[in-house]
C-alpha cells in the first residue's frame, strides 16, 4: 500500500509538470483557433521547428532550454507572419467568419505544409539530437522532483499567464479580441484588420516553438522528425478542445488533464503507457458530444 | 426510371471500365514487374475512392483513415493466421469489421462538423494503434507474420474485383438520386436537413462504405506483405497519402481518385531511385498549390477550363 | 437591370478560349507523359554485364534509413574487398560481383515492386534482403517463387522462419531470441538468485527478443518479478521503473533502441537510484558510442548484445584452431577497409552483419563452383566457416545457429567485449554503480 501511495504520489507530480509543458505546446495552436478560427495541421512541425531552434542554440551557444525560448519566440513571430500571408490571408480578407469550405482548404493546404516540413528535415537530420541539460532532482519524501521539469513548468505556466495579460490589458491584446469577435465593427474603429489577425497568428507560432524550446527537456535524448509532429500534433488538438478553442487558461486546463491522465492513468492500466495514452486523447470524444464548448466555461 | 445504355453511363464510367477490362485481360500476360506495379497502383486507387466516399463527396476531412487500412490488415492477418481461413476470406473477414468499426466511430464523430470532424478521426486512429500494442492475440507490438506464398494473379484479382465494385458505388452515388442528397450535405448541410436530407444517415453510410474498402484494400496490401507490424501499420504516412491523391485527382469526383493514385503512386516509384527522400516534400508542395489555387484537383480544373472536356470527364 | 447582368457575363472570347484549351491539354499531355515515361522507365531492363549481379533493396529513406545506409556501406565494403581479392572463381573461371540495389522507403508495399524488378529486368543472379525483419517477411515469398538464394542479414525475427516454410532464405546473424541470452546465462552462472525486470519497446524486434530472454531465465529458474512493454514514442518511464523497482528485482533487461535507451538510463538516476539496479543490459543503445557521451559515468558497466564489434578476435589462426576454414578479410582489415571508403567512419553492426552476408553468399558460391540457385543454397546448409563476423552455420530451416552474439560493457568510458570469453578484451563488471 505504501509503494502504491509513493507512485501514486510520484505520477501525481511527474503528471502535472508533464502536463504544463503539453498546455504550452497546445497554446500556441489555441491562440491561432481562437485569433483566426483555423487550425493548423502543421503545428507539430512548428512544435518540431522549435526543439531544433533549442538544440542548435545548445549546440552552438551553450544556451539551454529556458535560455532559448525568448530567442525561439521571436522567430516563431516572424515565421507566423509569414503563414499568415502565405496560408491564411487570402481565405481570411474581407469576410467575417470562415466558411466550411475556407477551413477545408487551410485544413488540406496546412496539411502540405506539414508534409514538406517534416520531410525535409528528415532529410537534414537523420540521428535524433538531443540536449544534454540536467540540473538534478530534489526527493521530496516518495517523490522525485526534476528541477528541469519544475523550471519549464513555471516558464510554461508563465508564458500563458503573459499572452493572458497581453490579450486583456494591452490596447493591441484588445483589438486582437475585438477582431476575434466582430471583425467589420473592429475595422470602423479604425484598426487594420489584416495587422491584427497577423499579430494574433504571430503570437501563436511564437508560444509554439518556444514550446517546441520547452518540450525538449522532456524528450532529454529525442528531438526527432519522424516522431514529434506525429505525436504532439494530435495531442495539441485534444487539449485545445478540452480547454475550449480561445480560452487563454482553457490550454492549462487541458494540458493537466492530459497530463494526469498518461501518467496517474497508467498506475490503474497495468503500467501500460500505451493505454493510457489511447484513454487521454480518448476524452476528445466525450468532450465534444456533451461539453463542446470545453471545460473551462 | 432510365434505361441503363452504354450510352447513359458516360465516357468517364467507360473510360475506367476500359481500362479495368484491359488490365484484367491482360494480367496473366504481364511481365511480373508490370503486374506488381499495377497490383499496388491498384490498392493505392482503392485507397483513394475508399477516403473519396467521405472526404470527397461530404467533405468531412479525415485524417485517420489509416485506421480502416490497418484493421483490414489485421482481419486478415487474423483469420489466416490464427483462424487459417483463405486470404480472400481474410479480405472479407478484416473489410467487415472495418465496416463495422467505421458505423460505431461514425455513429459519434459524424456528429462533429470541420475541424472537429477531422481531430476525431486522427485521434480514434491514434487509439486504435495504442491499444493494438496492447493485444496479445493481435501480436501486441511484435506484429504477425503469415505463412503466404507470392501470389500476384490471386492479388490482382482480388484487388481488381474491389476497385470495380467501388467505382460503380461512386458512380452510384455521384449519378444516382443517393447523390443529391450527398452532393448538398457538401454545399450546405444544414439547409440540405431542411429540404428533408437525412443528412446522418447518409453520412454514416457513406462513411460505412469508406471504412469497408479501405479495410478491403488494407486486407490485400498485407497479404502482398505477408504479415503485419503495428508501428508500420498505422504510419500516419497512409492518411496522408490517402488524402494526397483525392486533393491531386479532385475531390468528390469519378476520376480524381483514379488520376491522383496514378500522379502520386506512378511517381513515387521514380523516388526509389532518382531524388530519393523528396517525393513527400513534392507531394506536400502540390497539395499546397493545389489546396491554394486548384482547390478542385486535376479533374476539377481541366473541367472549369476546357470546357470542350466537360462533357467527357466528371 | 437586365443589361449589368449580361454585361457580366459574356461569351468568352475565343482567344482565352483557345488559350485555356491549350494550357488543358498541355496539362493533360504533361500527365500522360510523366505516366508513360513512369511506366517505360520502371520496366526498362539493365543491361547483364559479366559479372555476378547480387540484387536488393535497402532502407535509404524512411524509418530505418540510418540502418540502411550502414548496411549498404558494409555491403559496398566486401564487394570492395572481394573484388579485389580477385573475385571468385567458378568453373575455372574468375567473376566479380556487382551490386543492384534501389530504396525501398522502409515500406513493405515497395518490396512487392522491387524485388521482381531485380530479379526480371535487372537478371540479379542472387539476392540479399532488405533490412529489418517486417521487410524480410515481405521478401521472403519471392525468393521461393522466383527459385533464388537470399541471404537475411537485417531480419533476425526467428517467426519469419518459424511461421512459415522458407527454402531460399539463409540467415547471416543472430536471431532475435538469443540477443539477450548471453546476458541471462552470465547472470544464471554468477548470480543465480537475482530477480529480473524487463522493461522493453513494444516493435517486433525488441518484444521478440526480450520475452525469449525472458522464457529462457525462467527455464533456469530464474525469478522474473517485472514484465512491461512500452511505445516507442513514450517520453516518461519512472512509473514502470519505480514499479519494477518496487517489485523487488535486481537486474534490469529491455530497451529497443537509440533514445529510448537514454531515456531509461537518465530516469534510473531519479526513480531507482538508491542502490541502482544491479545489472543492466539493454538492447541496440549501448553499442552506439553516443550512448556514452550523452551518459558519460553513468555508462559504466551498463551492457548491450551486439552482433559484431570492431573488437571481436576472430582470424584465421582461430579458425583453424576451432577447424574452420577463413574466409575474406580479418575484423581489423574490414573496419580499416570501411573506413578507408567512408570518410574515416567507424562500422556499427548492421554494416558488418550486411556485409558478411555477401561474403557468405561468395564463399558458398566457390565452394559450389556453380550459380545454380539449388546448388549453392545446398552449401550454404553444410558448411561451417568463420569470417570476420564470426562463424557461419544454419540449420534445415535456414535458421543460423553458429553465429555468436557478444557483449559489451561499458567500462571507464570504453566499451569492452565482455562476453564470450574467447573474443572477449575484458571481463563483465558486477554491479552497476550508477555513476
Amino acid at each position: 500500500m505504501a509503494d502504491f501511495v509513493a507512485l501514486f504520489l510520484t505520477d501525481l507530480v511527474l503528471g502535472l509538470l508533464l502536463g504544463c509543458v503539453l498546455a504550452v505546446i497546445a497554446h500556441g495552436l489555441n491562440i491561432i483557433w481562437g485569433v483566426a478560427k483555423v487550425v493548423n495541421v502543421a503545428h507539430g512541425e512548428f512544435i518540431m521547428l522549435g526543439a531544433y531552434g533549442a538544440y542548435f542554440l545548445y549546440l552552438y551557444g551553450g544556451f539551454n532550454p529556458l535560455l532559448s525560448v525568448p530567442i525561439d519566440a521571436a522567430i516563431g513571430l516572424v515565421v507566423g507572419m509569414g503563414f499568415y500571408f502565405g496560408f491564411l490571408y487570402r481565405e481570411l480578407r474581407g469576410k467575417e467568419s470562415m466558411g466550411l469550405q475556407s477551413e477545408l482548404v487551410t485544413l488540406v493546404s496546412t496539411f502540405g505544409l506539414s508534409l514538406v516540413i517534416v520531410n525535409i528535415a528528415q532529410s537534414i537530420w537523420e540521428h535524433p539530437v538531443g540536449i544534454l541539460w540536467s540540473p538534478g532532482a530534489a526527493q521530496v519524501g516518495p517523490v522525485p522532483v526534476p528541477f528541469g521539469g519544475l523550471y519549464v513548468a513555471v516558464v510554461s505556466v508563465a508564458l500563458i499567464a503573459l499572452t493572458d495579460l497581453f490579450l486583456t490589458r494591452t490596447y493591441l491584446g484588445n483589438a486582437i479580441r475585438a477582431y476575434t469577435q466582430d471583425i467589420p465593427a473592429t475595422q470602423l474603429m479604425g484598426i487594420n484588420p489584416t495587422v491584427v489577425a497577423a499579430v494574433g497568428i504571430g503570437m501563436g507560432f511564437s508560444v509554439t516553438m518556444a514550446g517546441g524550446a520547452l518540450l525538449t527537456v522532456w524528450l532529454p535524448t529525442g528531438i526527432d522528425p519522424t516522431k514529434i509532429g506525429i505525436l504532439y500534433a494530435p495531442i495539441s488538438f485534444v487539449i485545445v478542445v478540452l480547454g475550449g478553442p480561445g480560452k487563454m487558461w482553457g490550454s492549462l486546463v487541458g494540458g493537466l488533464t492530459i497530463g494526469l491522465i498518461i501518467n496517474v492513468g497508467q498506475l490503474f492500466l497495468g503500467g501500460s503507457i500505451a493505454l493510457a495514452t489511447a484513454v487521454a486523447v480518448l476524452t476528445l470524444i466525450p468532450i465534444l458530444l456533451f461539453r463542446p464548448e470545453g471545460i473551462l466555461r | 426510371m432510365r434505361r441503363l445504355s452504354l450510352r447513359t453511363l458516360g465516357p468517364t464510367l467507360l473510360g475506367i471500365l476500359a481500362f479495368l477490362g484491359v488490365l484484367a485481360a491482360i494480367a496473366g500476360r504481364m511481365p511480373l514487374v508490370l503486374l506488381t506495379l499495377v497490383i499496388n497502383l491498384l490498392i493505392f486507387a482503392a485507397l483513394a475512392y475508399s477516403i473519396n466516399f467521405i472526404t470527397g463527396l461530404t467533405g468531412y476531412v479525415s485524417f485517420g483513415h489509416v485506421l480502416f487500412m490497418a484493421v483490414g490488415g489485421y482481419g486478415l492477418a487474423y483469420g489466416v493466421g490464427t483462424l487459417h481461413w483463405h486470404p480472400v476470406a481474410g479480405v472479407a473477414l478484416g473489410a467487415l469489421v472495418s465496416l463495422a468499426l467505421a458505423l460505431g466511430i461514425g455513429a459519434v464523430t459524424l456528429r462533429f462538423r470541420g475541424v472537429y470532424f477531422a481531430i476525431a478521426s486522427q485521434v480514434t486512429a491514434l487509439a486504435g494503434f495504442y491499444i493494438v500494442l496492447e493485444v496479445q492475440e493481435l501480436g501486441g507490438g511484435q506484429g504477425i507474420v503469415l505463412n503466404v506464398g507470392f501470389e500476384p494473379i490471386a492479388w490482382f484479382y482480388t484487388i481488381w474485383v474491389i476497385l470495380a465494385i467501388e467505382v460503380g458505388i461512386t458512380y452510384w452515388i455521384t449519378h444516382g438520386r443517393l447523390g443529391y442528397g450527398i452532393r448538398s450535405i457538401r454545399a450546405d448541410e444544414d439547409a440540405a436537413k431542411t429540404v428533408g436530407v437525412h443528412a446522418a444517415a447518409l453520412k454514416l453510410v457513406l462513411f460505412a462504405i469508406s471504412g469497408l474498402f479501405a479495410g478491403a484494400a488494407g486486407g490485400v496490401y498485407y497479404w502482398q506483405g505477408s504479415g503485419i507490424f503495428p508501428n508500420e501499420a498505422f504510419s500516419l504516412t497512409f492518411s496522408l497519402i490517402m488524402l494526397a491523391m483525392i486533393v491531386i485527382g479532385g475531390m468528390g469526383t469519378l476520376l480524381g481518385p483514379l488520376f491522383g493514385a496514378v500522379a502520386v503512386y506512378l511517381s513515387s516509384q521514380y523516388f526509389l531511385t532518382v531524388l530519393i527522400g523528396f517525393e513527400f516534400v513534392i507531394i506536400g508542395v502540390l497539395v499546397v498549390v493545389i489546396a491554394l489555387f486548384l482547390p478542385e484537383g486535376i479533374v476539377g480544373t481541366l473541367r472549369k477550363y476546357v470546357p470542350e472536356l466537360r462533357g467527357l470527364i466528371e | 437591370m437586365s443589361e449589368p447582368v449580361q454585361a457580366e457575363a459574356p461569351p468568352a472570347a475565343p482567344r482565352s478560349r483557345r488559350k485555356v484549351l491549350a494550357i488543358g491539354i498541355a496539362f493533360l499531355v504533361i500527365l500522360v507523359g510523366v505516366a508513360a515515361a513512369a511506366v517505360y522507365y520502371l520496366t526498362l531492363p539493365t543491361p547483364f554485364g559479366g559479372t555476378i549481379k547480387v540484387g536488393f533493396s535497402i532502407s535509404l529513406t524512411g524509418q530505418f534509413n540510418v540502418e540502411g545506409k550502414n548496411s549498404l556501406n558494409g555491403i559496398k565494403t566486401v564487394l570492395n574487398w572481394i573484388n579485389g581479392h580477385g573475385g571468385v572463381t567458378v568453373q575455372g573461371k574468375v567473376y566479380n560481383f556487382s551490386l543492384d540495389y534501389y530504396d525501398d522507403q522502409s515500406t513493405p508495399g515497395n518490396i512487392g515492386t522491387l524485388y521482381p524488378r531485380i530479379i526480371q529486368n535487372d537478371n540479379a543472379t542472387f539476392l540479399l534482403a532488405p533490412y529489418s525483419s517486417g521487410l524480410t517477411t515481405a521478401a521472403a515469398p519471392l525468393a521461393d517463387s522466383y527459385d533464388k538464394v537470399m541471404m537475411s542479414h537485417g531480419g533476425s525475427s526467428d517467426v519469419i522462419w518459424t511461421g512459415s516454410t522458407r527454402r531460399n532464405l539463409v540467415e547471416v546473424l543472430s536471431r532475435a531470441s538469443i540477443y539477450l541470452k548471453g546476458a541471462v546465462d552470465w547472470l544464471h552462472a554468477n548470480h543465480p538468485s537475482d530477480k529480473i525486470a524487463a522493461l522493453y519497446a513494444a516493435d517486433s524486434f525488441s518484444t521478440f527478443a526480450t520475452q525469449a530472454a525472458l522464457g529462457y531465465a525462467q527455464s533456469l529458474n530464474m525469478a522474473v518479478v517485472y514484465n512491461q512493454s512500452y511505445p516507442t514514442t513514450a517520453t516518461d518511464l519512472s512509473t514502470q521503473l519505480t514499479a519494477a523497482k518496487n517489485a523487488g528485482a535486481d537486474d534490469l533487461i529491455g530497451g529497443g533502441h537509440y533514445t529510448d535507451g537514454l531515456l531509461i538510463m537518465n530516469q534510473l538516476k531519479t526513480t531507482w537510484n538508491a542502490p541502482p539496479p544491479k545489472f543492466v543490459s539493454l538492447l541496440v543503445a549501448v553499442t552506439e558510442p553516443a550512448f556514452q557521451s550523452q551518459l558519460a559515468g553513468s555508462a559504466n558497466n551498463v551492457t548491450g548484445p551486439s552482433q559484431w564489434e570492431t573488437a571481436v578476435t576472430y582470424s584465421p589462426t582461430f579458425a583453424q584452431s576451432a577447424g574452420l576454414s577463413w574466409y575474406g578479410p580479418t575484423p581489423a582489415e574490414f573496419t580499416q577497409l570501411y573506413g578507408s571508403l567512408n570518410n574515416g567512419d567507424v562500422p556499427a553492426y548492421h554494416a558488418a552483419e550486411a556485409g558478411a552476408s555477401l561474403l557468405v553468399l561468395a564463399n558458398a558460391i566457390q565452394r559450389a563452383n556453380s550459380f545454380n540457385t539449388t546448388a549453392v543454397r545446398a552449401q550454404l546448409g553444410s558448411m561451417h566457416i568463420m569470417d570476420f563476423f564470426g562463424e557461419f552455420q544454419i540449420d534445415s530451416r535456414g535458421l543460423q545457429v553458429a553465429h555468436s552474439m557478444v557483449l559489451v560493457q561499458w567500462q571507464a568510458g570504453a566499451k569492452k567485449v565482455v562476453l564470450p570469453a574467447d573474443i572477449a578484451d575484458g571481463s563483465c563488471q558486477y554491479p552497476y554503480s550508477g555513476a
